[in-house]
């Protein structure tokens, strides 16, 4: 099944992730998901980025909190709420809220 | 185009994803889609008549008035979860539907894509 996920909590959720299995996933990063795209700790970049899967972060969101589509991990693609539509639609068949 | 039914636990004000599942469903309708979009628990506070826009606050009153004008966009508030918040018939905004959840459940019968989402 190809998967998608909206991610949408930089703290919690990523262990539900390890558990869910797809064929395809797709994990939309929203809210304050959209952090996993840009911040480091301890020089380290978001565990989540490290799961085999395409990544998005809605630009809405990213920018309100003062990320820039510059300040993005290169495995990350930003989208707005139409490409949301699309990818949710075209690309995967099922989605999660997280 | 297909169909896409949300249903939404989410505050209204006091969470952003009530907001975001407003703004997909916005762009939903925007790209042809149908919409059909249920509000449980506290979500159901968007079901009422009267409320006032303030600067730098969130308003859903407004975008789904003009969500509902499109004719592509159904909104339900779950009977139960509302009266339990005090919110009766006459407090319901012009263009809402008051049901059962059984409504959200059909609805999720036919849809090409159903997201739900959780409590605040």
């Amino acid at each position: 099944m190809k998967l998608a996920v909206l991610m949408s909590d930089y703290r919690n959720g990523i262990d539900m992730i390890d558990r869910l299995s797809a064929e395809s996933l797709g994990i939309i990063l929203v809210g304050n998901g959209v952090y996993h795209a840009a911040v480091k700790e301890g020089g380290k970049t978001s565990s989540l980025l490290d799961k085999k899967a395409n990544f998005y972060a809605l630009t809405e969101d990213f920018e309100t909190r003062g990320i820039t589509a510059a300040n993005l991990d290169s495995r990350v693609k930003a989208v707005n709420y139409g490409d949301v539509v699309d990818i949710i639609f075209n690309d995967y068949e099922k989605v999660v809220w997280i | 185009m297909g169909k896409l039914t949300i249903g939404t636990f989410s505050s209204l004000v006091g969470s952003l994803s009530l907001d975001f599942s407003v703004k997909l469903a916005e762009a939903a309708v925007k790209k042809g889609h149908k919409v059909d979009f249920w509000m449980s628990g506290n979500a159901t506070m968007l079901a009422k008549k009267g409320q006032k826009a303030f600067k730098d606050y969130s308003f859903l009153a407004k975008p789904i008035q003009e969500l509902i004008a499109t004719g592509n966009f159904q909104i339900c508030a779950c009977e139960a979860c509302a009266e339990a918040r005090g919110y009766h018939k006459e407090d319901c905004p012009d263009g809402f539907i008051r049901k059962s959840m059984d409504w959200y459940l059909a609805s999720t019968f036919d849809a090409d894509r159903v997201l739900h989402i959780g409590g605040d």
